[in-house]
């Protein structure tokens, strides 16, 4: 038995991926029906369309992007997060030195909130929190990947009570013997954008936070609360990391950085 | 310097795709698996439905209809019973589709395989219709069906259904 168990591949996995590919290729099938129908019964049509949207952005767009890219977006680092569906997600664009109950310390006291997990209830208040308009500090954020893993913890600000805008950082500990380009060792990595918006991507045709483009504003917003509250955080910079790097994140919104790399050291800290 | 069997390497082999996901015994039964169960019940339900819509309209069915055995032709009162026999077999078929989704919700992989098994059979053969004798797939008629079975495909092949059904699957 052990032997067979042993095997690197197995028959059930490479089974998955034919299940997998050809759901995928019959939700394209589906949407076109439900297309086509929709011109064909009148006025009934109407609520069709939106079924025929809610097939291709949020079933038929994200297989077809999670197939695509597991077999071209290499899964090393690439000084980019990823979403859910493969695609690259928000910038990385901070570093820390230190341990979790440290890292957490240390955003409390400079204001931050950590988010709740993405749970039926929580989603559920997302929902009544916009409609209400009330505020949801603790509103969760969306998983991003990076080293093939959802981000440990998330941390963030609200704008004035709006639940659109909001400040938020991820947060991913590192592999034990992992290395950053370049060689340094570090803890931590993080990617703090600023969610300016709700509205339509036309990348993936959900609904889905627009953020800002110019990251560079809110990384320096985070070192900036996170050295003002304690002392004990120092700060030092690894200029030009990423400077190669401008494109879009998952969402379709551009991206523009000066490309340095703070990294925070928080081993001073005393929770 | 780390040593240089721990260093990652640049590239993926494509046999990483055939690998097994890593199993983790106490993941929370995710959305996807609950969706693929409750989807597998919507389809047990449609298939009752058939059985009712069936069976009302029975008795004008059967006056349509000319069923040949040994070239004796089958009279209206001799085909009704046949509808006991339609009850049976769809029921059993559909009793077994509802333990399936059953043990679907459990966690089980094999119900799980089986059941996509099916729905990619079925697929298959409404798109050949559909594609080669264009047979027309409208609401009022089969898109319920091809739209359940392919949701249940999506649902039920997705990474977190397929994780959540091998959790207990030793590496």
């Amino acid at each position: 038995m052990s032997a067979k168990r042993r095997r690197s591949y197995s028959i059930g996995a490479a089974l998955d991926w034919f299940f997998f590919v050809f759901a995928g290729l019959a939700a394209i099938w589906l949407a076109v029906l439900s297309l086509t129908e929709s011109f064909r019964v009148g006025w009934w049509g109407v609520p069709l369309i939106v079924v025929f949207w809610l097939l291709l952005a949020y079933l038929v767009l994200p297989r077809l992007h999670r197939i695509l890219t597991t077999i071209y977006v290499p899964d090393y680092f690439i000084g980019r997060t990823r979403t859910s569906d493969g695609l690259l997600g928000d910038p990385v664009n901070l570093a820390l030195m230190g341990e979790q109950a440290q890292v957490e310390h240390a955003l409390r006291q400079a204001g931050w909130t950590r988010a709740d997990p993405v749970t039926l209830a929580s989603s559920w208040r997302i929902v009544t929190s916009t409609v209400t308009r009330r505020s949801y500090p603790e509103a969760p954020v969306s998983p991003l990947f990076l080293f093939g893993r959802m981000q440990d913890f998330a941390y963030q600000q609200e704008v004035d009570g709006n639940p659109a805008q909001r400040h938020h950082v991820r947060f991913w500990r590192c592999p034990d013997d992992w290395l950053l380009p370049g060689g340094r060792r570090v803890d931590w990595l993080a990617a703090g954008t600023f969610d300016t918006a709700v509205g339509l991507s036309l990348f993936t045709l959900q609904i889905t936070h627009r953020i800002d483009a110019d990251t560079d504003i809110e990384r320096d917003h985070i070192v900036r609360t996170l050295t003002a509250a304690n002392p004990a955080v120092t700060v030092d910079v690894i200029r030009d990391f990423s400077t190669g790097y401008h494109s879009r994140n998952g969402g379709g919104d551009s991206i523009r950085t000066d490309g340095d790399l703070p990294i925070v050291d928080v081993r001073g800290v005393r929770p | 310097m780390t040593s240089e069997h721990r260093k990652r390497p640049a590239f993926e082999s494509p046999a990483r795709l055939a690998q097994r996901p890593d199993a983790d015994p106490h993941m929370k039964r995710p959305a996807s698996t609950i969706a693929g169960g409750l989807l597998v019940f919507l389809r047990v339900a449609a298939g009752v439905l058939w059985l009712v819509a069936l069976s009302a309209n029975w008795p004008e069915l059967i006056h349509e209809l000319e069923v040949e055995i040994d070239e004796v032709l089958l009279t209206p009162d001799e085909l009704a019973p046949a509808l006991m026999v339609i009850w049976v077999i769809a029921g059993v078929l559909l009793a077994i589709d509802f333990v399936l989704g059953v043990l679907i919700l459990i966690g089980f992989n094999t119900p799980r395989v089986l059941v996509m098994l099916f729905a990619v059979i079925s697929t298959i053969g409404s798109f050949t219709a559909w594609m080669a004798s264009g047979q027309e797939i409208h609401i009022d008629t089969t898109l319920l069906t091809v739209a359940l079975d392919i949701l249940i495909l999506l649902a039920l092949s997705s990474r977190s259904a397929a994780a959540y059904a091998r959790r207990n699957e030793v590496r």
